[in-house]
């Protein structure tokens, strides 16, 4: 009744006290035009009421008048009917608890009964308490979430959980330059929260998202303090790197492991090109963007979190003890060459350990309108999983935003850190470790080292001797800052100016004592080493944004910027022999004989200035549109091929927007197509300048004396331009049930052309490397993502989030312009056997080998076979003729795997009942394989693995798949013995909380405490038989047509936390 | 200033502030300028001449083991692919043979630069001449051993670089007539340019000994008997000596000696082991005590000496024996025999490892009066053979030779050949695929040389692939 709804909008002002209702209606009948129509008898107009009112509407007035004397009324044209309110429902007291998606409180979250305005908002403790109907229904609301309705249903206790719907949906995401809401994006960004990387156990941001975006692998190095590679939809650059562009808070940077996570507000990767394109010619492999922390108005927050554990090395390979060392050993050389009865020695359990470790942060945040700051500490100490491995960190960071008028802003933010290590030679002692013969001893008898000399056996080192003797350590601060000032003027314009900067300092010392520890370890002089390195970035960037919603139909961002960077560094090593040592002190080159000091420098530099712009506009929130331009200047490239220019575009049309499909199943549905320009400078500098080598092996001897030797031994890189990567995406959001359920689903199509690529040269040109340099190439990576999330609102004590994800990506070279057809790669270090091809039409550096037919049993076998006179004997492998033609040559090998992923995915759930939580993440790769070249690199005697021993031939009938204990020499050849599936799926991340209750907490005078479990890695499921399965680049190679060969002898860790988070 | 410029973007400013050098590098286009520059870049092929595939596994493995006079030795299993080359059952892909190739085009390739780009520096026109004659001596070397390994291999006579034209990164081979009649032009003339000898401070360079030393046996590969003759008698009249005690000609103290013509100069240097990298010593060292122990010396050519010949004990290093320097050999080291030429005293520096000072013997007057002896009998002098290779024989203690018999003495001038230069340069193999005999004499030794194959070794697989087939292949592999 829209007539008689105006009657209940009518001001009224009351002053009654226990006066009678008929008095009270009487007044208003003055005050209004209404005129109530009822039966005195009947509502009890006798009855005395107290109200006060002053100019509130009608409506609320006779709610709270009628109300408590259970008295309807209804608005009709001609009055106010008033009658008893029908089968009075008896009120019953109702109190629960709201929590956030985290299960921290909610307060001041509004109560109300449904259909009236009984309400109450929640307290500190996210607690209510309010008298409703029986069969009322409860509606919960709260800014930036789904408001949800919970029918009492005649209980007492309701607890309400909020997951983040819609806070998702108005989610702000953080894009290039700036920031917009998510339902504006038209391209494919992924945002990772910072509370998420927290509940980890690993030390590196990067590593922690693994497994959970979609089109994003990471590959995790077992080598400590190693950066993981990342690959934003495949490798997308051949020579150059495929490394994506870091910017944290605005400040570029390579690599994000210096920064504490629990610092890391989010994280946002820009997928594709119409996201990335505003980096330009530094994004081709898509962009990171961290932000940090920053404080917010409100009363002073402490926290401090910490958390101490253990990481154990696991799925370790089972290498053979003496006595089968022994076996195979004979069996090799073909006789008696060791006794079967020598003590064992499991290396690997000799220099690793269970290793410790443990993090504090304390952190302070608050602020007021004017002013907000956030400042945290940490400190971290790691022992590596190898003995004598040592690594302390202290991270501070500081940042302050302060608005002195309505129209400025200034602030900063600065990330310091500090590390120091004791160095271990990982790298080496791993392999040390797996060649060495248990035969070997740890000490011999007599207390010296145990010697490979005392075997007929080889040269092998002694992986105690080799780390007892190491003796480094290093030591490194750096800072990374940003510091703005923004001005707004004529309401819609605002300026921003930021300097960015990054500055390094990294030292080491080695120290190689006089000693003669085996026949292969010794130094006759002592050797000290000292490295002194710098590195120094500033990056300058001025914008200009327009921000204007017109008519509330058109919402318009416009971005006008200009970047200029400088990037230096330099190192100089020094080195000297005789330093005595007395102690640390004694450990400076100025101690040792001068005339054998020596020095070196490396040093690099480079430059951009760049252009760029954007405009973002949505028209009545349902049409979307984003274009950008960047153009980019490069030091890197000759004087008239410094310039490229970026362009980009992304529509979007939020289909649920639209008349015909609101109310409808879909919460949300949004279609995204973008597509773009981007460029790849990761080269090296100066990289098209022909250079002199100083190479010290080019020093002549003359009479006894040095005299330095310089030539020009390469050719000109015919680097003529950047990689440009084109890049199509289409991708749909969808939100169904109140958007509990959500999905993402994109397409894209990435073409890198003018790909840098190292094409081989003939060895006939005599170049040191015998390689060039130039835009050879061109490859693409095509491939499907796709989100699904799922997010339950039940108001129970128990609540689920489930988040899946999986990838599909297939790599091609779409034109290739080497010398012969093919490139082949990944050469391995014995025997000049190359395992990889990199082929028109195929994934980049596929594997190429023989196909393995069996073993050969008996001579007559080899002898009959077209590898008689090949050195093959019985044992060896037998390979197929491919081509019948009688020989078996380079014709005969075929493709036999792909190292590049077709499946990446990841499966995150999170459960909480009560005060527990239980936070899952599993994550795979399907769909790759690996080349095992650890089974086969041999220069002679080195270990076996178990598996190796229990399935090796040994004569006739004993086996038709593996080779005799001889396998080396042209056993080496590629072939598919090698090549194994690298599939694995693994528990990535585990943890258990437990949040103690509120009013227990408060008794020790803290807001909150939560006690956590955590496990990264604690199980790896795979087949594949060497120590992980995650193998990045071939060992010693460049270039990504090496990938997925593994020579890696790392073993895999896992790592258990026990932690605590407590808020004052 | 710039920076407000950049703020305002404006492209002039950006121009220079773009305009970065590469740092701590000196760019090419500035070197090859003055006389220092020529000096440094012709030092560095002498230096590049220590590289591992030129002094270790490569060049031991295609030269010396394939010979009666060598076998893998160290310990079973370990380095098994060596083997191949001790049973010719390599294959084109394997690796060592890339090694090679691509070890002395490196070499070609200083070479060449030195020969193309020196000759514009204005500079002392006397050192400029003997520079080239210097660059011109060792690309001779270079070639002489690729066309004895491959036959006729790509002639690449100038840098590779950006201008250069397809066929010029990617030449075809050339036949093995153009590649000696290219080493015989390099060496003539360099020969013609080279000094006698040189001050202290330049010994160990190129000199007209060395180039004509070189020629004669490169024309004794050709079979140039008249030449080779001339050449060998030049040579020898240039004051050469043969040294007293053979022995003693291969310690440190004997490098450089009276009867050297041109070793491959090594030497430890204090603070820079980068520079004291020949591993030729270290990898034919006894084992453990010296070094890896490859490369051993067969019973065969234990066997091949007459009693009384100085040459065995200084050629061999017995196990169980101790040296003249005083240094036991191990009774229990995994071989009975190590190269006892490549043998370093305990006593030498090892501060950047095993045998670092050990000069390489490439060319010295034992080997030219045998040369000279070579071609005197092939011409029928036979008194002027005699007395040539006396020489060499009477220095081992031996008796003269006597026979008059141009094939019996062949035979003995073959023989001493392999005697006084075993194990030494690797000349064996090529000697004996020079002299007609190399399948007859390694097939009794248990080798599976095919005849009309592996005289000369594949082309490796891996160029051939490279080049997209360009480079063809050797018959039979």
């Amino acid at each position: 009744h829209p007539f008689s709804q105006q009657y209940l909008e009518q001001p009224v002002t009351l002053q009654a006290q226990d006066e009678t209702m008929q008095a009270v209606l009487t007044t208003i009948e003055n005050q209004t035009k209404v005129r109530f129509q009822y039966s005195r008898q009947l509502i009890g107009a006798g009855r005395r009421v107290s109200i006060q009112a002053e100019n509130q509407p009608l409506g609320q007035v006779l709610h709270r008048l009628f109300d408590p004397l259970r008295i309807a009324y209804e608005p009709l044209p001609s009055g106010i009917v008033l009658k008893p309110a029908a089968k009075p429902a008896a009120d019953i007291t109702v109190s629960g608890r709201v929590l956030d998606e985290k299960g921290s409180p909610l307060p001041g979250v509004n109560v109300v009964v449904k259909g009236t305005s009984i309400g109450t908002q929640t307290d500190a403790d996210g607690r209510y308490t309010l008298a409703a109907p029986e069969g009322a229904t409860l509606v919960f609301s709260f800014v930036g979430y789904t408001a949800q309705e919970v029918a009492i249903a005649g209980r007492t206790s309701i607890d309400v959980s909020f997951a983040p719907n819609q806070a998702q949906l108005n989610e702000v995401v953080v894009v290039g330059y700036g920031t917009q809401q998510k339902r504006d994006v038209t391209g494919s960004i992924a945002s990772v929260k910072g509370d998420v990387l927290v509940n980890q156990a690993s030390q590196n941001p990067v590593s922690s998202l693994q497994g959970k975006v979609a089109g994003v692998q990471i590959t995790n190095n077992g080598q400590p303090g190693a950066s993981p590679q990342i690959r934003i939809r495949g490798t997308g650059s051949i020579q150059g790197s495929a490394n994506p562009l870091y910017v944290v808070d605005g400040t570029f940077v390579d690599d994000i492991s210096f920064i504490n996570q629990e610092d890391i507000a989010s994280i946002e990767i820009l997928k594709d090109a119409s996201s990335a394109a505003i980096y330009g010619v530094r994004a081709a492999n898509g962009v990171v963007l961290v932000t940090t922390k920053r404080g917010k108005a409100g009363a002073p927050r402490i926290n401090y979190n910490g958390f101490g554990g253990v990481q154990r090395v696991t799925n370790k390979v089972d290498m053979v003890d003496a006595a089968e060392y022994a076996t195979l050993i004979n069996e090799r050389t073909g006789t008696q060459t060791l006794a079967t009865n020598l003590p064992s020695t499991d290396w690997f359990d000799q220099i690793t350990r269970t290793a410790a470790i443990h993090n504090h942060q304390l952190s302070l945040s608050g602020g007021s309108e004017k002013i907000s700051y956030s400042l945290s500490g940490s400190y971290l100490k790691q022992q590596g999983i190898v003995k004598n491995n040592d690594y302390e960190r202290i991270t501070a960071r500081l940042q302050t935003d302060f608005s002195p008028t309505d129209h400025i802003k200034v602030g900063y933010s600065a990330i310091f850190q500090n590390f120091r290590s004791t160095d271990v030679p990982a790298d080496v002692l791993f392999y040390q470790a797996f060649v060495a013969p248990p035969v070997l001893p740890v000490f011999k008898a007599n207390g010296n080292y145990g010697d490979a000399a005392d075997f007929p056996l080889g040269n092998f080192a002694n992986p105690s001797a080799t780390l007892a003797r190491y003796n480094q350590k290093s030591n490194g601060q750096q800072l990374v800052g940003n510091i703005y000032a923004s001005l707004n003027f004529l309401n819609a314009f605002t300026f921003r100016t930021s300097l960015g900067l990054n500055y390094g300092i990294a030292q080491y010392r080695n120290y190689q004592a006089k000693d003669s520890l085996t026949t292969t370890q010794f130094a006759q002089r002592s050797l000290l080493t000292a490295s002194n390195g710098k590195n120094n970035r500033w990056l300058w960037e001025n914008t200009l944004t327009y921000d204007k919603t017109i008519a509330d139909d058109h919402r318009l961002t416009f971005l006008l910027g200009v970047s200029s960077q400088r990037d230096q560094s330099n190192q100089t090593i020094g080195s000297v022999n005789d330093v005595p040592y007395f102690s640390e002190s004694s450990l400076y080159l100025g101690l040792g004989t001068a005339t054998t000091a020596r020095i070196q420098t490396n040093a690099d530099k480079f430059t951009f200035a760049s252009y760029f712009g954007r405009l973002n506009y949505a028209f009545r929130d349902r049409y979307l549109l984003t274009a950008t331009l960047r153009r980019d200047g490069s030091s890197k490239f000759s004087p008239d091929k410094r310039f490229g220019t970026f362009p980009s575009v992304g529509v979007g049309w939020v289909v649920s927007e639209e008349v015909f499909l609101k109310d409808g199943v879909f919460d949300q549905l949004k279609l995204r197509a973008s597509w773009g320009r981007l460029g790849n400078n990761n080269i090296p500098s100066s990289i098209s300048i022909l250079t002199v080598s100083n190479s010290p092996g080019y020093t002549a001897i003359f009479g006894g004396s040095p005299f330095p030797g310089r030539n020009v031994n390469a050719l000109e890189a015919r680097v003529l331009d950047w990689e440009t990567t084109t890049e199509t995406d289409a991708g749909i959001d969808v939100g169904f049930l109140d958007n509990r359920l959500t999905a993402t689903l994109d397409f894209y199509n990435r073409r890198v052309n003018k790909a840098i690529f190292d094409i081989p040269i003939p060895g006939t040109g005599g170049l040191a490397d015998p390689r060039t340099r130039g835009n050879y190439a061109s490859l693409r990576n095509r491939g499907v993502e796709l989100t699904v999330g799922w997010n339950n609102q039940t108001t129970e004590r128990f609540s689920y989030t489930t988040g899946f994800n999986v990838t599909y990506n297939q790599n091609r070279v779409l034109d290739l312009q080497a010398i012969g057809a093919d490139f082949p790669s990944g050469n391995l270090p014995v025997g000049g056997v190359q395992t990889t091809i990199t082929r028109v039409g195929l994934p980049l550096g596929s594997f190429l080998g023989y196909v393995v037919d069996g073993i050969f049993q008996t001579e007559d076998e080899v002898n009959n076979s077209p590898q008689a006179g090949s050195g093959a004997a019985p044992g060896s492998f037998r390979y197929r003729d491919l081509n019948n033609d009688g020989v078996i040559d380079a014709n005969d090998r075929q493709i036999i795997g792909n190292p590049n992923p077709r499946f990446t995915y990841g499966v995150n759930l999170g459960f909480r009942y009560a005060s527990f939580d239980v936070a899952l993440d599993v994550q795979g790769v399907a769909g790759v394989e690996i080349y095992n070249a650890t089974k086969g690199v041999r220069y002679g005697n080195e270990n076996y693995t178990q598996d190796f021993y229990d399935n090796r031939w040994r004569g006739p009938g004993t086996s038709n798949s593996y080779p005799s204990a001889a396998i080396g020499g042209s056993d080496l050849n590629a072939n598919t013995w090698y090549v194994e599936k690298g599939d694995y799926i693994r528990l990535r991340n585990v943890q258990l909380g437990y949040t103690l209750a509120k009013s227990f907490a408060s008794t020790l005078r803290v807001q909150g405490i939560r006690f956590y479990a955590n496990a990264q890695n604690p199980l790896t499921l795979f087949k594949y038989k060497g120590f992980t399965p995650e193998v990045g680049q071939l060992r010693g190679s460049s270039g990504n047509t090496s990938q997925g060969i593994d020579l890696n002898v790392y073993p895999l860790s896992a790592t258990y936390n026990l932690g605590v988070n407590v808020t004052f | 200033l710039c920076l407000a410029a950049l703020a305002g973007g404006t492209a002039s400013c950006s121009k220079s502030f773009l305009d970065v050098d590469p740092q701590g590098q000196l760019p090419a286009e500035g070197f090859f300028e003055t006389p220092e520059q020529a000096i440094e870049a012709t030092n560095s092929i002498y230096g590049n001449l220590r590289s591992w595939p030129l002094v270790a596994f490569a060049h031991l493995a295609v030269t010396t083991l394939t010979s009666d006079d060598a076998e893998k030795g160290s310990v079973a299993g370990d380095a098994s692919f060596l083997n191949d080359y001790d049973n010719f059952t390599f294959t084109s892909s394997q690796g060592i043979l890339n090694d090679y190739w691509l070890g002395q085009y490196q070499g070609i390739n200083l070479c060449n630069q030195v020969l193309a780009n020196v000759p514009g520096i204005s500079m002392d026109a006397a050192l400029k001449n003997r520079l080239l004659a210097e660059a011109k001596f060792l690309r001779a070397h270079h070639y002489f051993n690729l066309v004895r390994a491959f036959g006729g291999v790509p002639l690449v006579l100038r840098p590779v670089t950006s201008s250069s034209t397809p066929d010029e990164i990617n030449p075809l081979r050339n036949t093995r007539e153009e590649v000696y009649a290219q080493i015989v032009t390099d060496l003539t003339e360099a020969g013609a340019v080279l000094p006698v000898s040189y001050p202290a401070s330049d010994l160990g360079r190129a000199t007209k000994g060395a180039a004509l030393g070189l020629l004669a046996k490169v024309k004794l590969y050709q079979k140039q008997w008249a030449e080779v003759l001339a050449l060998s008698d030049q040579v020898i009249g240039l004051g050469y000596s043969l040294a007293p005690d053979y022995e003693k000609m291969f310690r440190i103290a004997g490098e450089n000696g009276p009867e050297s013509i041109f070793e491959i100069q090594a030497q430890t240097i204090p603070g820079n082991c980068d520079a004291s990298n020949s591993q030729w010593a270290e990898v034919q060292g006894a084992r453990p005590q010296f070094g890896w122990g490859f490369f051993n010396p067969t019973a065969d050519l234990e066997n091949a000496y007459e009693p009384g010949d100085k040459r065995k004990d200084a050629t061999i290093l017995f196990r169980g024996e101790t040296t003249a320097e005083g240094d036991k050999i191990d009774a229990t080291a995994p071989n009975p025999r190590y190269n006892q030429k490549a043998y370093v005293p305990s006593s030498v520096d090892r501060a950047c490892g095993y045998g670092k000072d050990q000069n390489i013997r490439l060319l010295r007057l034992g080997e030219v009066l045998l040369i000279n002896a070579e071609a005197a009998n092939e011409l029928g002098q036979t008194t002027k053979a005699l007395t040539a290779v006396n020489r060499v024989r009477a220095r081992a203690g031996l008796a003269p030779l006597t026979t008059t018999d141009q094939a019996a003495l062949r035979q003995a001038i073959w023989k001493e050949r392999r005697l006084e230069l075993a194990m030494e340069n690797g000349d064996r193999f090529f000697d004996l695929v020079r002299q007609g005999r190399a399948g007859t004499v390694l097939r009794a030794q248990g080798k599976q040389f095919v005849d009309g194959k592996n005289e000369v070794f594949p082309i490796p697989q891996q160029q051939i692939t490279i080049t997209g087939g360009k480079l063809t292949q050797n018959p039979g592999y």
